[in-house]
């Protein structure tokens, strides 16, 4: 009986751990999932009272102002908004998704991360609706691209986002510099800003896609754009001379010591201190900076922004979907949130906490005076950055190999070779 | 007679049955799932067999990276974690002055989630600011200042010794309770037999601790092999996945990826490798066991 209640003891201890790690329906979610979540909407079709479900990045704090504004308009829809941090967010639509209690809409990012929703016929299609309320009069025509998956309207557009360079006024006056006009120029300041003693670019490599923010102006530059959108597509060979160009330059600048010590495994919170205060002359960043240095406590006319001398910037789009399994009550009361709340009432009211709106003719205050001249950039085209335009998979491997290259695991060769095998491994195991 | 028999199965039931649910049932899901290439949500799931296994042995170097990692891992907190964690119970366990507050001071990070532990040492060893550095450097040693974490070789060992940190509460507690049952008589006749403190370790403690230490050997292997959250904060597998273990590995698989199929085999490699591990030594402790 003894040795029988043991081995039974064992396989029981054994099995909690897959009971932390199941990734079926067993798996657990995280994060503030509400209590009256998922397809509430549908259940409420015939009710008069609707409520609505909407999942969002915790540091989006204007939504509260919002939704009380919507609800004491619209006294029939009560609304119900979870906060999750930017992982908890996606690590929860997927449990959501795979355990069917996604709620009524969501916020979600475009390309790789929100076609995943849209291909697998979890969104609903909008595109009558954006014809039908005319979106294109109404949102940034890119902005409602970035959200169509095969043809399809799979979202409000909410944010329309450029990520380009920043720098520190006080270093560059310090140095005598001007903002760079060609690539040749930009690598020579580079130099000038570290022999003058300043860390010359303040990007953490932890979670890879701030040094993608790099690498993709460097691939934009040797590739230019027509290769550039076909390696993202995945229609060219990794194995390029370009890729190679590309890798050769992180190794260049980590070894004349051009990224923060140790910039592999910092986190940007920890590299961007190092810019605030005036230690390092440049960053990348997006629209979004004015607002962290607004918190931070530091004054956004002590910092400008410079296009990368390449021909176009990085962009990206974020935006609401809307659960497609919703009744027609439940849909068109999640439609006339996500249009209020993207609406230029409600953009202008929050501007300065809202982030850089998909909505057009915004007025924008003295308090984001980079937003505008980094949407300007994007007038003379922008490709999709890589982490939203390549599959997670290679997106991760291209993460692996700037690590590997920076820390001289991988040459640049064969950084190129990897990332060339890994999406074809992609592509195969896609095909069938 | 009968309800003699069923009288124990009567009282384990409600137990069980939320065992069964929400552990063993979605553990044979989980199982099932491994055998497809499924992105969680498609209406089809493609039977590719022992495809994922093999996929993880033969073509994932990050799962076989991460399997090394567990195992250095597992090795690290039943030597390094329950030494400290003994030696620490023995300490407090005489009768020195301030035993409480140490007793405190030292279960006090235990109580701390991961996460917060994680976000308190990356600063620690941030390469430009952080404290490890400073102190080396304010104390001469600056050629041993390094960029911790950013170090593929060093960069594990880094995050074990927060885990260290964090960890060491839980066997100190287990063990100051196995040491508190433990009588003085057999003891006070060691003295009078003329044994020394080592000897008393030995040949008295040690033994007397037995079924404390089934419980925090297995509570330490299991602990060790899902190690995820100060792992995941501290490096997020990096720097060039070199820290990945198991349970983030099968994260970015599940989570990031979408690949559902590879995440649950990398999930039954976990508990497999776990029962390879832990049913025999249950068993054997067991059986040689007092009680």
């Amino acid at each position: 009986m003894k040795k029988w209640m043991s081995v039974w003891l064992s396989i029981l201890i054994a099995t909690a751990i897959v009971a932390g790690c199941s990734s079926g329906n067993g798996g657990s979610s995280n994060g503030n999932v509400s209590s009256n979540g998922g397809q509430q909407g549908a259940g409420e079709a015939a009710a008069e009272n609707v409520t609505v479900s909407l999942w969002i990045l915790n540091d989006h704090a204007w939504i509260d102002g919002a939704v009380e504004d919507f609800k004491q308009e619209n006294p029939n829809i009560n609304v119900e908004v979870s906060k999750y941090g930017v992982d908890p967010l996606k690590e929860a639509l997927k449990v959501a998704a795979n355990s069917k209690t996604l709620p009524n809409m969501w916020f979600t990012w475009g390309g790789s991360l929100g076609s995943f929703y849209a291909e697998n016929g979890l969104t609903a299609d909008l595109t009558q609706i954006a014809a039908d309320h005319n979106w294109s009069e109404i949102y940034n025509q890119a902005a409602i691209d970035m959200s169509t998956y095969d043809g399809k309207v799979s979202g409000i557009p909410y944010h329309l986002n450029a990520v380009d360079m920043w720098y520190s006024k006080q270093v560059y006056e310090e140095l005598n510099l001007s903002a760079p006009a060609t690539f040749e120029e930009f690598e020579a300041q580079l130099q000038t800003i570290k022999d003058g003693g300043f860390i010359p670019l303040a990007l953490g490599g932890k979670n890879g896609w701030h040094i993608m923010r790099l690498t993709e102006q460097l691939l934009e530059h040797f590739a230019g754009p027509e290769l550039h959108d076909q390696l993202n597509s995945l229609s060219a060979s990794w194995n390029d001379p370009a890729v190679v160009q590309t890798f050769e330059k992180i190794k260049e600048y980590t070894d004349k010591e051009y990224f923060p010590k140790g910039h592999v495994a910092l986190d940007q919170a920890e590299a961007i201190n190092t810019f605030y205060p005036g230690q390092a002359a440049l960053t990348i960043e997006g629209t979004w900076l004015d607002r962290s240095i607004n918190t931070g406590g530091f004054s956004t006319d002590d910092y400008n922004v410079f296009k990368f001398p390449t021909e176009r910037v990085s962009v990206f789009a974020e935006m609401f979907q809307i659960n497609g399994a919703l009744d027609q009550a439940a849909m068109d009361a999640t439609v006339k949130l996500g249009e209020y709340i993207t609406s230029l009432e409600v953009v202008n009211k929050y501007i300065d906490t809202y982030g850089t709106p998909a909505t057009l003719n915004v007025t924008f205050t003295d308090n984001t005076p980079h937003v505008k001249p980094l949407l300007d950039m994007a007038t003379n085209g922008g490709f999709l950055i890589t982490d939203q335009a390549l599959p997670q998979e290679v997106v991760q491997k291209l993460f692996e190999a700037q690590d590997k290259v920076a820390l001289g695991e991988w040459t640049p060769q064969q950084a190129a070779e990897e990332m060339d095998k890994a999406v074809n491994d992609y592509k195969s195991k896609n095909n069938g | 007679m009968r309800i003699r028999l069923m009288k124990p199965w009567l009282f384990i039931m409600p137990a069980l049955l939320i065992y069964l649910t929400v552990i063993f049932v979605p553990s044979l899901y989980t199982l099932y799932l491994s055998f497809f290439n499924w992105n969680g949500v498609a209406p089809t799931k493609q039977f590719v067999g022992f495809r994922n296994y093999a996929d993880l042995i033969f073509r994932d170097s990050v799962f076989l990276k991460a399997l090394a990692n567990n195992i250095l891992w597992t090795i690290g907190s039943l030597t390094i974690i329950m030494g400290i964690g003994l030696m620490l119970a023995l300490l407090l366990n005489k009768k020195i002055k301030g035993r409480i507050v140490f007793r405190g001071i030292f279960y006090f990070p235990f109580v701390l989630s991961g996460v917060i532990v994680a976000t308190i040492w990356t600063w620690m060893y941030n390469p430009m600011q952080g404290f490890v550095n400073k102190l080396l450097e304010s104390i001469g040693l600056e050629n041993w200042a390094l960029a911790w974490l950013a170090e593929p070789k060093i960069a594990l060992y880094a995050v074990f010794v927060a885990a260290i940190w964090h960890g060491v509460g839980q066997p100190l507690v287990l063990f100051l309770a196995g040491l508190q049952t433990i009588p003085q008589d057999p003891y006070e006749a060691a003295v009078i037999d003329g044994a020394k403190p080592y000897q008393m370790f030995w040949n008295i403690s040690l033994p007397l601790l037995r079924e404390t230490f089934v419980i925090v050997v297995a509570i330490t292997m299991v602990s060790s092999m899902k190690v995820y959250d100060i792992v995941y904060a501290m490096t997020g597998g990096g720097p060039a996945e070199s820290t990945h273990v198991l349970a983030s590995w099968m994260y970015f698989q599940t989570f990031k990826f979408a690949n559902i199929g590879i995440g649950s085999a990398i999930s039954m490699f976990l508990i497999f490798i776990t029962m390879i591990v832990i049913i025999p030594y249950v068993y054997y402790t067991t059986k040689k066991s007092h009680v």
